[in-house]
C-alpha cells in the first residue's frame, strides 16, 4: 500500500507549492512586499515567490530521482504509477508557477 | 487592446479548427479492421507531447498579449466609472474640475484611458465589447482596466455580471470624440444633462 | 498490507498468494432462495421505504435524477422561449432570473451528481464481486436526503420564491439587504442538504473500491470504471466541503446578521467567490470522470479489444483529480486580480487539458486497435468525441487570460459549458443507458427509436449551442432577459431557439425509449455484450444479492460469461446465506487478500428518519423558527445513537468459513472495519471543511478592505484561561480515548477511562460556552469577531460529538458488548477525539496569531 500514498507523492508536492506560491504572492501584494528591496533591485516579494517555486521543483525533483534509482522490484503499475505522479508534480510545478518569472506581479 | 485579443482569438480558432479535424480523422480512420498499435505513440506522443506543445504555446501567446495590455503608471487618462443598481456614473476629469454624467462615457480617440471601476451595491461588471475585456465592479475595491479607442464614434456598453432586476437593461454610451475636442465635449456634455 | 514484490505476472502472483481452494457446487436455485430471503427489500411501498439495497437505491437515485433533468430542461425550453425574440415579453424578469437560477442548480445539483452517484452506487459492487455497498444504511439516508431537498427547492419553484442570484449565488446579490426574503435561503439550506447525499455517497464509494474487491483483484487490475469512481470519490471528499462551509456561512450571514462577505464590516465578497469556486471548478471533473469511466468500460469492448493504456488512464485520472483543484480562479479573472496570480491558473488550467487528451487518444487508440461496431452505445461515443473536443478546446481558448476578459460572462462562456457538460456527461451517460439498460430491465431494447433520438439530439444540441459562440463574441451577455437594443442578435437567438426544441424532442424520444424497452422489449440473453466485467456474469436483471458467492481468483481471468454458472453454483467464495444475515467479505487495499467477513445490517427505515429529522431543521430555518432548530439537533443525534447501536445488535461473533479450510474473523473482532475506514474518509471531508474554514481566516485578514479590526476584547486573561481549560480538557479526553483502546486491547476491559472521556469534553464545552458568552466580542460587529465565533461553534460541535462516542463507548463497556478482541466504538472514539483536539489547537494557535500580529 506504500506505492499508492507514493503515487499521491508528486502531485501533493504541487499542491503544497501551489497553494504556498499562491498565498504568499496575494500576502505580498496585500502588505506591500514588492516596495521592500532586499538585494539590490530584487525586491522581497520575488525573492519569497522564487524560493518557494525553486523549493517546491527542488522537492519534486529529490522525490522523482529517489524513485528512479530505487531498485524495480514490484511489477507493472506498482513501480510505474508513483514515478508517474512525480512526473506529473515536477512538470505541473514547472508548468503552473512558471509566471513567476515571466508576469507582473502586483 | 482590442486589437491584440482579435489577434489572439484568431490564432486560438485556427489552431481549434486543425486539431478537431485531426481528432474527426482519426476517429474516422478507426473504423476498419484490427491494426497494430504502439501505445506510447497514443498516450505519450499525442496525448502527452502534441498537447504540451499546443498548450506551452498557447500560454506563451496569452502571457505576451496579457502583459502587452496591462495598465501601466503612464500618467494616462482616468475616468471614474462608479457602478450601483442599475446604472453607471463616469467621473471625468475635466479642465475645471471633475465632471460627472450618467450613463454616458466620453473619452479621446487614440489616447489609452484608465477606468477605475467601483460599485455601490453589488458586483457589476464593465464592458464595452467593442474596446476589449471586461472589469468587475465589486464594493470595497477599486479595479483598474486600461482602454484605447482607434476612432471617434458611439459605442454600446454593458454590464456583464447578474446584478438583479435591472441587469438587461444597465447599459451606457460611449462616446469617442477626438483627442483635440476631448475637455470641450464634456463641459458641452455636462452643460447639456 | 503489503504488495507482492518479485517479478511475476498478475496470474502467478494471485495464485501463489491466494491458493483458496474452491467450494464444491451447490443446486443454484437452493442458494438463490436462501440468499434473496436474507437480502430481498420488504414487501409493498413499506418495502422501498425501508430498502437499503445498492440496486434498489441506484436506480432510484437515477431514476429521480432522470426526473430532474426533464424539469431542468423544461426550464431550459422557457429561457430559450423568452430569448428567441429580443422584447421577450413571455417571462417577467423576476420569474426569468428565478428560471434560469433554478435551470443551472437542478441540472449541477439535481441531475448530475445524483445521477453519477446512482450510477456508481448501481455498478461498483457488481463489477467489483461484492454484494452491497460498505454502508447500505448510508445509502438510504444519502437518497431521503437529496430528495427532501430537491423538493424543497421545487416546491420553492412552484410557489414563486425560488432563488434568482444565479446558481453561483454571489454576494452581496444574494446578502439579506439585496435579496430579501427566503429565495436566497432555499438555496443555501436546500443544495446543502443534498450535499449530504454526495458526502455519504463519497464515502461508501471509497470505501467500497478500496476494501470490497473480489479476492485476488488487485488494485493495479480492477476495471477502469472503479479508478475513476475512485478519483471522483476522493475528489467528492474534498471539493463539496469548501462550498458547505461557504453555505453555512452566507446563511449565518442572512439570518443572524453576522458579517462574512459584507464589506463595510471586515467581510469580502470575493471570499464567497473563492469557497464556490472551490468547489466549482472540480465539480466539472466530478461530472466528467465517471462519464469517462463509463467510456473507458464501453469502447474497448465495443471495439472487441482491450483497452490501451491502461496505466497512462490511471496516471491521467491521478494527475486530474490533483490539477482540477489549481484552477477555480479562472472564474474570477476579471475580478481585479493582478497578472501573476491570474497566470497561474491560467496555465493550471491549459494542463489540465494534458490529462484529458492523454484519455481521448488512448480511447482512439483503442478504437484502432480494434474493429469498432457501430451499435447504439457507439453513437453516443461518437457524439461525444465530436462535441466534448470542441467544448475542451474553447475551454483551452477560455484558460488565455485576455481572451477570457473578452468571452467571460458571454453566451460563448454559455456555450463552451453546455458543449463540456453535454459532450463530457450527457453523451457518454446516454451510451451507458444503452448499455446497461439490459443489466437494469432485463430487456432487449427497441429497434431504431434510439437511433432517431439520437440524431434529434445532436443536430439539435449542435443547433442550439454552436451559434451560440458567435452570439457571444457579439457582445450578448448572460442572464439577460431582453435585448431590445441588439437586432444582431435576434437571427442567432431565434435559431438556438428552434435548435433547442429539436434537442428537447430527442430526449423526450430518449426517455420513451428508455420506458418501451423497460416494458415490452424482448427478454436479453445473458452478457448480450461478451463483456470481460464481473457484472455482466449476473442474471438479468440482477438479483438482490448480487453474487450467489463472490468471485476468488479462480473466477477473475474468465469473462463474465464462463464465469456466471460456477458463481451461482456457490463455487466462489462464501457461499449463500447458511446464516440468516448478510454477509460479504472485505479483502486488503493492494493485494485484495480476504481480511474478514463484515455483516452488513438489513432494511431499516431509520435512514429515512434521519433525512426527516435533518429536513425538519432546515425547515425551521427557512421558517424563521431559529428557537426550536435545536430540537431537530437532539432528534437528529438520538436517532443516530440508535443507528450505532443497531451496529452493535448483529449476533454470532463466531468466525466464518468462506471457503474450505479457509476460515475468516466476522468485522467484530477487527479494528480496521470498514466503518473505521469510513469515518477516516468522513474526517478527510471534515478536515477540508475546517482547512477552507482556516482559509477563510487567513483571506480576510491579509486580503478584505475593512481590515484591521476594532480593537478585540478577546485579548484579556479570563479568555486566555478558558480557551486553555477548553484545550486542556480535550487533550485528557484525548489521551483517555487512548488509554482505552489500549486497555482493550491488552484484555483490561473497563469504563473509566470512557467515563472520563465524557467528562473531558463536558467540560471543553463549558469553557468553549463559557469564552463565547463571557468573554467574545458581538460576532455582530466585524468580520473577524464572526469567524471567532464559527471556530468556537466547530470545537464545540466536535467536543459534543467527541462525547457522545465516549458515552457510547462507555455504554458498550458497562453492557460487556467490549470485549478483549471485540472493540466496538473505541477506535472511532478515539480518532474524532483526536480529530477534535487537533482542530480545536489549530484554531486557538489562528486567533492567537491573529492577536500577536494584528
Amino acid at each position: 500500500m506504500r506505492w499508492l500514498g507514493l503515487s499521491l507523492a508528486g502531485p501533493a508536492i504541487w499542491a503544497a507549492g501551489f497553494t504556498l506560491v499562491y498565498a504568499l504572492h496575494g500576502a505580498g501584494c496585500a502588505q506591500g512586499w514588492t516596495d521592500i528591496a532586499v538585494a539590490g533591485a530584487v525586491s522581497l516579494h520575488a525573492l519569497l515567490l522564487w524560493s518557494a517555486w525553486l523549493a517546491t521543483l527542488a522537492a519534486g525533483g529529490l522525490l522523482l530521482a529517489r524513485l528512479l534509482a530505487a531498485a524495480p522490484k514490484a511489477p507493472g503499475l506498482v513501480r510505474a504509477l508513483p514515478r508517474a505522479g512525480a512526473w506529473i508534480g515536477l512538470g505541473a510545478t514547472a508548468f503552473t508557477l512558471l509566471p513567476v518569472a515571466l508576469a507582473t506581479s502586483c | 487592446m482590442a486589437r491584440e485579443i482579435a489577434w489572439l482569438w484568431w490564432a486560438m480558432l485556427g489552431g481549434a479548427t486543425a486539431l478537431t479535424a485531426l481528432v474527426l480523422v482519426l476517429l474516422a480512420m478507426a473504423f476498419g479492421p484490427p491494426r497494430a498499435v504502439r501505445p506510447r505513440r497514443w498516450t505519450h506522443g499525442l496525448g502527452l507531447w502534441l498537447s504540451m506543445a499546443v498548450l506551452g504555446t498557447t500560454l506563451a501567446g496569452g502571457l505576451w498579449v496579457g502583459e502587452r495590455i496591462l495598465p501601466r503608471d503612464d500618467g494616462a487618462i482616468e475616468v471614474r466609472a462608479h457602478a450601483r443598481q442599475w446604472h453607471w456614473e463616469f467621473t471625468h476629469p475635466g479642465p475645471e474640475g471633475p465632471v460627472t454624467i450618467r450613463d454616458e462615457l466620453t473619452i479621446p480617440a487614440g489616447m489609452p484611458v484608465d477606468i477605475l471601476i467601483t460599485a455601490e451595491d453589488v458586483i457589476h461588471s464593465f464592458w464595452v465589447p467593442q474596446l476589449g475585456g471586461k472589469t468587475d465592479a465589486i464594493p470595497g475595491r477599486t479595479n483598474r482596466l486600461r482602454l484605447t479607442a482607434d476612432a471617434p464614434g458611439r459605442l454600446r456598453g454593458i454590464c456583464a455580471e447578474f446584478c438583479g432586476l435591472g441587469h438587461a437593461g444597465m447599459r451606457f454610451d460611449v462616446r469617442v470624440v477626438p483627442a483635440a475636442d476631448w475637455p470641450a465635449a464634456l463641459i458641452a456634455e455636462e452643460a447639456s444633462e | 498490507m503489503t504488495d507482492a514484490t518479485a517479478d511475476r505476472t498478475p496470474a502467478e502472483a494471485r495464485a501463489e498468494t491466494l491458493a483458496i481452494p474452491a467450494n464444491p457446487p451447490q443446486r443454484a436455485l437452493a442458494l438463490h432462495r436462501a440468499l434473496d430471503r436474507v437480502w430481498r427489500n420488504d414487501r409493498g411501498w413499506w418495502g422501498q421505504v425501508t430498502a437499503v439495497n445498492h440496486t434498489t437505491l441506484g436506480l432510484r437515485f437515477m431514476g429521480t435524477a432522470l426526473v430532474f433533468f426533464a424539469i431542468g430542461g423544461v426550464l431550459a425550453m422557457l429561457v430559450r422561449t423568452q430569448l428567441a425574440t429580443p422584447g421577450g415579453a413571455f417571462l417577467d424578469t423576476e420569474l426569468y432570473n428565478q428560471i434560469f437560477t433554478m435551470h443551472g442548480s437542478i441540472m449541477m445539483f439535481l441531475f448530475a451528481i445524483p445521477m453519477l452517484e446512482g450510477l456508481g452506487i448501481y455498478l461498483l459492487p457488481k463489477m467489483l464481486g461484492t454484494r452491497d455497498l460498505a454502508f447500505p444504511r448510508l445509502t438510504a439516508l444519502g437518497y431521503w436526503c437529496y430528495l427532501f431537498g430537491g423538493l424543497i427547492l421545487l416546491a420553492a419553484l412552484l410557489f414563486g420564491v425560488a432563488p434568482r442570484d444565479g446558481w453561483f449565488m454571489y454576494t452581496p446579490l444574494s446578502g439579506a439587504t439585496h435579496s430579501p426574503g427566503i429565495n436566497a435561503d432555499v438555496w443555501l439550506l436546500g443544495i446543502t442538504f443534498v450535499e449530504i447525499s454526495a458526502l455519504c455517497a463519497a464515502v461508501e464509494i471509497t470505501v467500497t473500491i478500496l476494501r470490497q474487491r473480489a479476492p485476488g483483484m488487485r488494485l493495479t487490475e480492477m476495471p477502469l470504471f472503479a479508478w475513476y469512481m475512485l478519483g471522483t470519490s476522493a475528489m467528492m471528499l474534498v471539493g463539496f466541503p469548501p462550498l458547505i462551509l461557504a453555505s453555512v456561512l452566507l446563511e449565518i450571514e442572512r439570518a443572524f446578521d453576522w458579517p462574512f462577505f459584507e464589506v463595510a464590516r471586515g467581510g469580502d465578497p470575493l471570499l464567497w467567490q473563492h469557497l464556490f469556486w472551490l468547489f466549482g471548478h472540480p465539480e466539472v471533473y466530478i461530472i466528467f470522470l465517471p462519464a469517462a469511466g463509463a467510456l473507458s468500460t464501453i469502447i474497448p469492448v465495443m471495439c472487441r479489444t482491450e483497452i490501451l493504456g491502461y496505466g497512462a488512464i490511471v496516471a491521467a485520472i491521478l494527475a486530474l483529480v490533483f490539477l482540477s483543484f489549481g484552477l477555480w480562479v479562472h472564474h474570477m479573472f476579471t475580478v481585479g486580480i493582478p497578472h501573476m496570480a491570474l497566470a497561474f491558473f491560467s496555465a493550471a488550467s491549459l494542463l489540465v487539458a494534458v490529462p484529458t487528451a492523454v484519455q481521448v487518444f488512448a480511447w482512439i487508440g483503442t478504437m484502432w486497435k480494434g474493429r469498432p461496431e457501430l451499435h447504439l452505445p457507439m453513437y453516443h461515443i461518437l457524439g461525444f468525441f465530436l462535441t466534448f473536443v470542441m467544448g475542451g478546446l474553447t475551454g483551452v481558448m477560455l484558460a488565455v487570460v485576455p481572451f477570457n476578459w473578452q468571452a467571460h460572462d458571454t453566451a460563448f462562456v454559455t456555450a463552451h459549458l453546455h458543449y463540456v457538460l453535454i459532450g463530457g456527461f450527457v453523451f457518454p451517460m446516454m451510451a451507458a443507458a444503452a448499455w446497461w439498460m439490459p443489466l437494469v430491465s432485463g430487456r432487449a431494447r427497441i429497434r431504431s427509436l434510439g437511433e432517431a433520438a439520437f440524431w434529434l439530439i445532436l443536430v439539435g444540441f449542435h443547433g442550439t449551442f454552436f451559434l451560440m459562440h458567435l452570439t457571444g463574441l457579439l457582445g450578448m451577455p448572460r442572464r439577460i432577459d431582453v435585448y431590445p437594443d441588439n437586432p444582431e442578435w435576434i437571427w442567432l437567438n431565434l435559431t438556438s431557439s428552434v435548435f433547442g426544441f429539436v434537442m428537447t424532442i430527442g430526449f423526450a424520444l430518449f426517455a420513451l425509449d428508455l420506458v418501451l424497452q423497460a416494458v415490452m422489449g424482448q427478454r436479453s440473453r445473458r452478457d448480450p455484450w461478451r463483456a470481460p466485467t464481473l457484472d455482466w456474469s449476473l442474471a438479468l436483471p440482477t438479483p438482490s444479492y448480487t453474487f450467489a458467492s463472490i468471485p476468488g481468483p479462480r473466477q477473475l481471468d474468465r469473462p463474465a460469461g464462463a464465469v456466471a454458472l460456477p458463481l451461482a453454483r456457490g463455487e466462489g467464495l462464501l457461499p449463500g446465506a447458511p446464516r440468516p444475515r448478510r454477509e460479504l467479505l472485505v479483502t486488503t487495499v493492494g493485494d485484495a487478500r480476504p481480511d474478514h467477513v463484515a455483516l452488513l445490517p438489513g432494511n431499516s427505515a431509520l435512514p429515512l428518519a434521519v433525512a426527516a429529522a435533518i429536513g425538519s431543521f432546515v425547515l425551521l430555518m427557512l421558517a424563521g423558527f431559529y428557537a426550536l432548530t435545536p430540537l431537530s439537533l437532539v432528534l437528529v443525534a438520538v436517532l443516530v445513537w440508535c443507528w450505532g447501536r443497531g451496529l452493535v445488535r448483529q449476533g454470532d461473533a463466531a468466525p466464518v468459513e468462506v471457503a474450505p479450510g479457509l476460515s475468516l474473523p466476522v468485522q467484530t473482532a477487527r479494528r480496521r472495519t470498514l466503518g473505521w475506514s469510513g469515518n477516516l474518509c468522513l474526517l478527510l471531508a471534515n478536515g477540508t471543511f475546517f482547512a477552507s474554514l482556516i482559509f477563510g481566516v487567513g483571506f480576510l485578514s491579509l486580503v478584505a478592505p475593512g481590515w484591521p479590526a476594532p480593537p478585540a476584547r478577546a485579548a484579556d486573561a479570563g479568555a486566555a484561561g478558558w480557551v486553555v481549560v477548553a484545550l486542556l480538557a480535550l487533550l485528557v479526553a484525548a489521551i483517555c480515548a487512548r488509554l482505552a483502546d489500549a486497555r482493550q486491547r491488552n484484555g483490561h476491559v473497563s469504563g473509566r477511562p470512557a467515563l472520563a472521556g465524557v467528562a473531558g469534553n463536558a467540560v471543553a464545552l463549558v469553557a468553549i460556552a463559557a469564552l463565547a458568552l463571557l468573554h467574545m466580542d458581538d460576532p455582530t460587529q466585524h468580520a473577524r469577531d464572526a469567524l471567532r465565533g464559527v471556530l468556537a461553534g466547530y470545537a464545540a460541535l466536535h467536543a459534543l460529538t467527541a462525547g457522545g462516542l465516549a458515552a457510547f463507548a462507555w455504554q458498550q463497556l458497562r453492557r460487556g458488548e467490549i470485549a478483549t478482541r471485540h472493540g466496538g466504538a473505541l477506535p472511532t472514539w478515539r480518532l474524532w477525539q483526536d480529530f477534535a483536539a487537533a482542530t480545536a489547537l489549530i484554531g486557538a494557535a489562528l486567533v492567537i496569531g491573529q492577536e500577536a500580529l494584528g
